[in-house]
Formats: structure tokens, C-alpha cells, sequence
């Protein structure tokens, strides 16, 4: 389903995810916009986290799982190329800050260019800056990049776990649910930084908070029991929902 | 209506109470406007100077519930971030609140107006006069009754009624003109019916655009999207040839921003 004039960049068509015969995700079909951001609404344990790892090919490192239907990224099958290569062009970043604890701010952010190759001191400079800069956090950390990555508060650690994705240089930034566990200051500065991301990159962001979802996305989708419910411009699924279903979740009148 | 809203309970239970309170205040909203309409109109046609100021002394208290109306309407918004028809609801009870308040300034416009005792316009002038008032009356009623009750085609059903109110209200201008051309001893009383017959134009327009935002509330729907805008004409008041005829009269349309049928 295509709702922006944006070209496509992530094509999910009819997408069936399993844990053992469990369907927590079933027949999806979303056509996800470049360079805008894509919501995913929906109650707990409706397949949004679920469906969000199966866009890097996540959902298949868990045991009995399995994934039916296509992702096309750029037109391409994600299911039929490495998923290294993959989860390298479609970066996440979790609910919980979880930067690697024993390492320094520095080498947090360049962790993946190290686990890709050996790039130069001068090129792990040049990417971490850049990544910094691009989750917003260089200027409260520039002096001091080789203290502890658990020594910056909670919102730093996230915007620290983003910038490490982005160092990746990804092209789609998957979020699942990035500012849960975040006061309303550091949700903020989050939300101000998807509004940024989303000049250089592709977000599809997982959230439960549905005020958060019409603030940051330009397209949101429904998710219940595993289904789409409705996928559409987020002005107009918040203003007037096509689907009753919809508007009772949104509204709070569910169940 | 001065007194506090009634305490409510917390969680869903009181959300959706809140949305039937603001509702509720706005149909008062709109009574009271209609009230002073209404009053305003027969203290002018009656030439009762006692009835007119009673309209008047509303003026504040139309002021006072304009603004609590749109206080509590942006509480609810602020404070319960309402979604789909609950901020449909919301927006159109905003605008609901404005229309409402310009039907009570144009009934207070009317009894600024009004002079002692009975018109001395001809009788045909003054009849046309009286059933745009009640073509109009019944217009205000059935908006505030389609926003009290969620009636989305009681409230569709205002916009051909607001063609009949248009048509009318060229044809006492047409005969207004005549007659101050014939009997300009009638101007200062004419003048008045003058701006008496554009009060009920405009009155009905806003009792249209009160029926325009329930259907929104209650659909998603915006008005383009069911009744076509028509071209607008420039508002040409010509003298009238003898015997005007309303369907081949040379008067263009108004230049009115209030809902028209296909």
C-alpha cells in the first residue's frame, strides 16, 4: 500500500512472521517512503516489535522462527542476500539504551567499523564525528570521548546507541520504541532528532505512545493481533481513521 | 449555565462524560444566541424598546460563555489529547462556539436598531421580512438540535433551506429599493430593513457552518467534500424592473461564504 509520493525504499508484501506455528505477524503489507518517518501503532504483543526485526533480518536469530513473504529494500529481496550485509544498511536502535558497557563513548560509536574492517584512525575520527554529530550528542561529549559510555545519563546512552547505528551508515533506522524508558526531556531531544534523521535516512519507529506517533511520523500503521489494521498518512489516521477499529484504539475506547 | 461543570470521574468513564459536557455547553452556547436572535428580532418588528434592551444587557453574558466555551475546549485538548472524532469533535466545537456567538451579536445588532412602536414599511415588505425570520429561526433550532443529538442529515438539510434564505433575502432588497425610490420618506425605516434582511442572511449562514462542523465531528467529512463551492458572482443590487420575478431577476448571487447546495 503506497501512500507518499516519496519513492519506496522498504516494500514489505504480505509478510507472515512465525514463532514455532505462532503468527505474530500476519499477510503485512506496507510500502514504507524514503526519507520519511513510518510509525507502528498498536497494543502490546500485537507484532510491532516483531515486525520491525524482521525488516534486518532479526527475527530469524530467534529459535523456531521463520519468516514468509518479501522485504524489498530498494527492490532488492533482504530474505535472499547476507544479512550482515543487511543489518548494515538498516540499522536499530532498541527500547532500552544498551551501549556496550565496558567500552568508551569513542569506541562505542566506532565498534561497527571495527567489526567491518580496519579502517585508519583517521577514518574512525572522520565516522564518529560524523555520527555524533548526526544523533546529536558531539557537543556533550566532545571532550571527553574516552570516559565510560555508562557514564552519560540515560537520553545520552540512547542518543549514543543511535549514533552507533548511524556510524554504520545505514539507510533505514529501525527504532523499537526508543524513548520508553526516557524522562519527557530526553524523549524530547529523541523526537527532535527523528525530525533531523529523517533528511539523510529512512525511520520506521515501534512506539506505544501514540501523542509520540502523531508528533514525529509522517505515515502510521495499525497493527492488531498481528494484522494491519490501517496504514495511512499519520494526519489523517489520527484525524479520521478509515477504520472503526482504528478509532477505537485511539481513542482509548478498545475492548 | 454560571455554575461549575459537575465534578467528573477520572479514567474513560470521565473522558467521555467531558466530551458530553462540552457538547452540552455548546448547544447552551447556542440557545442563549438564539434567544437573543430571536428576541432581537421581534423587539425590531414589534418597535418594543423594553425588549430590545433586554437583548442588549445579554451582550456580556454572550461574551462571558464565548470564552468559557473556548477555555474548556482547549483544557480538554491540552489536558486529554483527544484523537479522530473525539478531536474532530473538539475543533468543531471551536468553531461551533464562534458561529453561535456572531447569530447572538447580529439578534443584538437587530435590537440596536429597533425604534418605538411598529414599522412603517408596506405590508408585503414587512411579510417577507417575518418568514425569513421563521425560515431562519427554524434553521438555528435544527443546527443546535443536529449538533445536540449527532444528527448528521438534519443537519445536511440546512443548506438548501440557506438557497431559500439567499433568494429571499435578494428579493427584499429588491423590494426595499423600490420603495425608496417610490416612498423616500421610508428611508430611515427601510434602511434598517435593509440591514435586518442581511442580519438573517448571515444568521443563516452561520446556522449552515454550525451543521458544516457537526458533520465534520461526526464523519471526517469537510464540506467540499460533499456539497461543491459555487462561483461567486459579484453582488450587483440593481433597480428592479416592474414585477420582479425571482427566478429571472439580473441580481447576482451574494457574496456570502456560508454553504450553497449543487
Amino acid at each position: 500500500m503506497a501512500i507518499s509520493s516519496a519513492p519506496v525504499k522498504m516494500d514489505i508484501q504480505h509478510l507472515t512472521a512465525l514463532y514455532g506455528s505462532n503468527r505474530a505477524v500476519q499477510d503485512v503489507s506496507i510500502a514504507v517512503p524514503e526519507k520519511e518517518v513510518t510509525a507502528i501503532i498498536g497494543p502490546s504483543g500485537c507484532g510491532k516489535s516483531t515486525l520491525i526485526r524482521c525488516l534486518n533480518r532479526l527475527h530469524e536469530t530467534a529459535p523456531r522462527t521463520r519468516v514468509e513473504g518479501v522485504v524489498l529494500l530498494d527492490g532488492e529481496d533482504i530474505y535472499s542476500i547476507d544479512p550482515t550485509w543487511v543489518r548494515r544498511r538498516v540499522g536499530m536502535v532498541f527500547q532500552k539504551p544498551n551501549p556496550f558497557a565496558t567500552m568508551s563513548i569513542f569506541n562505542n560509536v566506532s565498534a561497527p567499523l571495527r567489526f567491518n574492517g580496519r579502517p585508519s584512525r583517521e577514518e574512525l575520527d572522520q565516522a564518529v564525528l560524523r555520527a555524533l554529530k548526526g544523533a546529536a550528542l558531539w557537543e556533550e561529549v566532545r571532550d571527553r570521548l574516552d570516559s565510560p559510555a555508562t557514564s552519560l545519563s540515560g537520553g545520552q546512552q540512547q542518543r549514543l546507541c543511535i549514533a552507533r547505528a548511524l556510524a554504520a551508515n545505514p539507510e533505514v533506522l529501525l527504532m523499537d520504541e526508543p524513548c520508553s524508558a526516557l524522562d519527557p526531556i530526553a524523549t524530547a531531544r529523541i523526537e527532535d532528532l527523528i525530525a533531523q534523521l529523517k533528511q539523510d535516512y529512512t525511520v520506521i519507529i515501534v512506539t506505544h505512545n501514540m501523542q509520540q506517533a502523531a508528533r514525529v511520523s509522517d505515515n502510521t500503521a495499525f497493527l492488531y493481533l498481528g494484522k494491519l489494521v490501517e496504514y495511512g498518512p499519520t494526519e489523517e489516521l489520527f484525524e479520521r481513521p478509515k477504520e472503526k477499529l482504528t478509532e477505537s484504539y485511539i481513542t482509548g475506547r478498545f475492548g | 449555565m454560571n455554575e461549575a461543570p459537575p465534578a467528573e470521574p477520572g479514567g474513560r468513564r470521565g473522558y467521555d462524560l467531558q466530551i458530553r459536557h462540552l457538547k452540552d455547553r455548546g448547544v447552551q452556547l447556542g440557545q442563549f444566541a438564539f434567544a437573543m436572535f430571536r428576541d432581537g428580532w421581534r423587539a425590531f418588528d414589534q418597535g418594543d424598546l423594553a425588549a430590545a434592551q433586554s437583548v442588549l444587557d445579554r451582550g456580556d453574558e454572550l461574551d462571558r460563555l464565548d470564552e468559557d466555551m473556548e477555555h474548556a475546549t482547549i483544557a480538554f485538548m491540552v489536558l486529554r489529547q483527544p484523537t479522530a472524532v473525539d478531536l474532530r469533535t473538539a475543533a468543531a466545537l471551536l468553531k461551533i462556539t464562534t458561529h453561535c456567538d456572531r447569530i447572538g451579536r447580529l439578534g443584538f445588532d437587530m435590537a440596536r436598531i429597533t425604534s418605538a412602536g411598529p414599522g412603517n414599511e408596506p405590508s408585503d415588505l414587512r411579510a417577507l421580512l417575518q418568514r425569513m425570520d421563521e425560515v431562519v429561526e427554524s434553521m438555528v433550532r435544527q443546527s443546535l438540535d443536529a449538533l445536540d443529538r449527532d444528527q448528521v442529515e438534519l443537519a445536511q438539510s440546512l443548506f438548501k433551506r440557506d438557497d431559500l434564505v439567499d433568494q429571499m433575502h435578494r428579493q427584499a432588497n429588491r423590494m426595499i429599493i423600490a420603495n425608496l425610490e417610490s416612498t423616500p420618506s421610508l428611508a430611515p425605516r427601510l434602511a434598517n430593513d435593509l440591514l435586518v434582511a442581511r442580519h438573517f442572511e448571515r444568521i443563516a449562514d452561520n446556522a449552515c457552518k454550525v451543521g458544516e462542523k457537526t458533520i465534520y465531528a461526526l464523519t471526517g467529512q469537510r464540506r467540499s467534500e460533499y456539497l461543491p463551492r459555487h462561483p461567486t458572482r459579484p453582488y450587483v443590487l440593481e433597480t428592479p424592473r416592474p414585477e420582479p420575478s425571482e427566478t429571472s431577476g439580473p441580481v447576482g448571487r451574494s457574496r456570502s461564504s456560508g454553504p450553497r447546495a449543487p
